[in-house]
């Protein structure tokens, strides 16, 4: 039983996601596996998150906001500084902060979505589809 | 005092005539007596005259009886003569007698007016035409100047008759002379009396006048030069402040002035006397006030003026301190530029408000507030300053004591926020990999075997229960933390009770559960999003704890100042005793043993931590009847303004 569409294309993406939590990296990989996405690196250290999405620019970012040593939002930004203007690079937040605040703060430093932990995976999945179609929308445009 | 009265009487109404009156008097006095002198001069002289004129007349009169006598005298001379010589030139003084006595009678005729001599004269008069007869006679007689005996004979005879009425007019003459002369002494004596009449009167004149002119003197002297001195005088006390007293009451110009004058006195020294009190009562006030120093500086800033309450704060007495400079109540620090700054701005802008730390005799430190005032004559000229000082060292401790308090209330709100905020984290981040891997085990339960697939199961319902008591704690916590934000407005409490209705529907249903709305459209003051928050709540328990095939009754009843939303359900109720326990956290009253419903033990306690967060309230009854249990949330409709004020903090 599949999630989400079958699209060889959008699950042909490269998505970085970021958190310090190792069990919540793995449910990551292990959802997307499980949808048939092979393109999935995970960083447990955002220093290392930021070169790698410095070399290998993904197609979408899934970043913890509370992360011991770098604040979360600073790594956002550095993200969104990295993209090219005329790039859709969609960043997802994931984050226990239950603080609105947190959210809009995040929404305004450039992230295009949020989603508070704990999640439902299915969520996690369509919305990620969802953001990745809209990518691929905006890389066919002439 | 009648008897006085009388005698004021004349001298009363002559001070009470005017001005213009007393003039007329004055002036009209002496010029009457001096007509009147006139008058009886003219009448005096009119008298002398008359007798002057009569003597003149006694003069002619006796003149005219002489001329008659010497006429007839001389007549019969001549016609003697002619008889005797027969020369017609002896006729003539007969004949010019002839011609003269009549005239001369007649004069003597109208000019006489003694009736004595009236009479002699009308004996004169036929005497003397008896005589021109004779003489006629006599003259018409031949033989005149020849002896004739016959002739002689007559002419003896009629010469004897002559001789005899001769006689009688010489001695009715002789008479008539006699009582002119009476007459003439009698009128000269007459017109002497007379003259020296007019000379008395005149004497009596000239005095009377000169009295009346003194009298006038008097009199102007008295009514008017006298008491415009005392007025003088009067305006000079006035001046010098001293009291008036009047005795002139008359009721003309001058005694109205002087009593207007006694009255501005009184006046003068009542109003005096009230700025003397007014004065005093300032002063009083002034040194007598002890919380505050008040003081005033001259232009320079030399302090003029001491009270009691300046001394007690400053510690310096009047006599140490009047005439030094007030930058002596300045640190010394700031003793250079303040006093001089204050001073300037002062009277730029009339005054001055300025708190900061001042010294005492002592050398201590207070922290006063200061107010200079400028103070300026009538002209604007600057005429010094005052200074009210106050020592609010208490205050200002106080103040920075309550703004520590609230530094460190903040700070330790903050640090809770940041504690929940972090808690929240915690305890959701390890749920999110329980939750998720538990999910994907969900998806793919066709792998698994049946007692897997109950556990996944399991560990999902308490997975969900444990992140539903984690919101519920960390929202409590937020309300008494004073950081969960309400947004009051006006808000249809139909609408949201309708919308609450709504959501709960699904598990009414399960139940079998009627829930009824009794509302009309009713508005509250409150968070849109608390409201529905506790009415979900109150719907929720009430659907767990109804009977099976149970109502709900959901009613809104507007009341003076709030909506109250009853919701009532037809379960078991609550137990009296165990009432008070129904708003502790946790605290689930045994509902697992009684209900087997599930439940955190929450909801009561942060729907009550809502509502009031609203100026609200959540209350218990229990039903009519005893069955079931009515709970009611309180609304304001009104906005509290402590209520309206955004609340800092966490939002969610």
């Amino acid at each position: 039983m599949r999630i989400v569409p079958d699209d060889a294309t959008v699950k042909a993406a490269r998505i970085l996601a970021v958190d310090d939590e190792a069990a919540n990296l793995s449910l990551v990989e292990k959802a997307f596996a499980r949808e048939g996405f092979d393109g999935v690196v995970t960083f447990l250290d955002p220093q290392a998150a930021l070169s790698d999405f410095a070399q290998n620019p993904p197609d979408l970012v899934l970043l913890d906001l509370m992360m011991p040593g770098i604040d979360g939002y600073e790594l956002l930004d550095s993200f969104r500084r990295l993209t090219p203007a005329d790039a859709y690079l969609p960043i997802m937040v994931l984050t226990a902060d239950t603080n609105v605040r947190a959210r809009l703060r995040a929404l305004a430093l450039g992230a295009r979505d949020v989603l508070l932990k704990p999640y439902d995976v299915g969520e996690l999945l369509m919305r990620s589809w969802v953001l990745l179609e809209t990518r691929q929308a905006f890389q066919r445009r002439p | 005092m009648s008897g006085m009265k009388a005698w004021l009487r004349p001298a009363t109404a002559w001070a009470d005539l005017g001005l213009a009156a007393k003039g007329l008097v004055v002036v009209a006095l002496p010029l009457a007596i001096l007509l009147g002198g006139i008058g009886a001069l003219h009448l005096s002289s009119r008298a002398e005259a008359e007798a002057e004129r009569a003597v003149r007349l006694t003069f002619a009169i006796q003149r005219d009886i002489h001329e008659v006598h010497a006429l007839l005298a001389e007549a019969a001379s001549g016609v003697r003569g002619y008889r005797l010589t027969g020369r017609d030139a002896f006729l003539e003084p007969y004949l010019k007698a002839e011609a003269l006595l009549p005239l001369t009678l007649a004069r003597l005729r109208t000019s006489v007016r003694d009736p004595e001599i009236r009479t002699r004269l009308a004996r004169v008069d036929g005497l003397v035409i008896q005589k021109r007869q004779g003489l006629a006679q006599l003259a018409a007689m031949p033989g005149a100047g020849g002896e004739d005996s016959v002739a002689a004979r007559d002419v003896a005879a009629a010469l004897v008759a002559n001789k005899t009425v001769l006689d009688a007019l010489r001695a009715e003459i002789e008479a008539m002379q006699r009582r002119e002369a009476e007459l003439l002494d009698a009128r000269r004596a007459r017109a002497d009396a007379e003259r020296s009449r007019t000379l008395a009167l005149t004497g009596a004149m000239a005095v009377i006048g000169l009295l009346a002119s003194l009298a006038a003197v008097q009199l102007l002297f008295s009514g008017i030069v006298r008491r415009v001195r005392t007025l003088e005088r009067d305006a000079e006390r006035l001046e010098r402040g001293e009291p008036l007293t009047t005795r002139d009451h008359a009721q003309d110009e001058i005694g109205r002035l002087a009593r207007r004058l006694v009255e501005a006195g009184d006046l003068l020294r009542r109003r005096e006397a009230e700025l003397r009190e007014g004065e005093e009562r300032y002063r009083r006030v002034i040194e007598g006030v002890r919380d505050y120093g008040i003081f005033a500086l001259d232009t320079d800033g030399h302090v003029a003026s001491w009270n009691e309450g300046a001394e007690r704060i400053k510690g310096w007495n009047a006599g140490e301190v009047i005439g030094r400079h007030f930058s002596i109540f300045y640190p010394v620090e700031s003793r250079g530029e303040t006093p001089s700054r204050l001073l300037a701005a002062a009277s730029v802008d009339g005054r001055i408000e300025d708190e900061g730390w001042r010294v005492r005799m002592d050398g201590s430190r207070f922290w006063a507030n200061v107010v200079i005032t400028a103070l300026r004559d009538e002209t604007g000229e600057l005429r010094g300053f005052s200074k009210v000082t106050r020592d609010i060292t208490d205050r200002k401790r106080a103040e920075e004591a309550l703004k520590a308090a609230r530094n460190e209330a903040e700070r330790a709100s903050l640090a809770k926020s940041e504690f929940l905020s972090r808690m929240s984290h915690e305890l959701r981040t390890p749920l999110t990999a329980i939750l998720g891997f538990n999910q994907l085990l969900d998806m793919d339960r066709d792998l698994l075997g049946p007692d897997h697939t109950h556990a996944v199961a399991q560990i999902g319902r308490a997975g969900g229960h444990l992140l539903g008591m984690i919101d519920e704690v960390l929202d409590i916590a937020r309300i008494e933390a004073g950081g969960h934000s309400m947004n009051p407005e006006k808000v249809a409490v139909d609408e949201l009770a309708r919308e609450a209705i709504a959501l709960t529907a699904p598990q009414a249903q399960a139940a079998g559960i009627e829930i009824r709305l009794e509302a009309s459209s009713v508005e509250a003051w409150a968070d849109r999003r608390a409201t529905l928050q506790v009415l979900l709540n109150l719907l929720s328990n009430a659907v767990k704890y109804n009977r099976r095939d149970g109502r709900i009754i959901v009613a809104l009843r507007p009341e003076a100042s709030c909506i109250i939303v009853d919701v009532r359900d037809q379960g078991p109720g609550i137990a009296a005793d165990m009432i008070h326990r129904l708003f502790t956290p946790f605290d689930r009253l045994d509902a697992d043993r009684w209900s087997g419903a599930q439940g955190s033990g929450l909801g009561l306690a942060l729907s009550l931590g809502l509502a009031r967060a609203m100026n609200g309230d959540v209350r218990y009854r229990t039903a009519k009847g005893g069955s079931g249990s009515v709970f009611s949330l309180v609304l304001p409709t009104v906005p509290l303004a402590a209520a309206t004020e955004p609340v800092t903090g966490d939002a969610e």
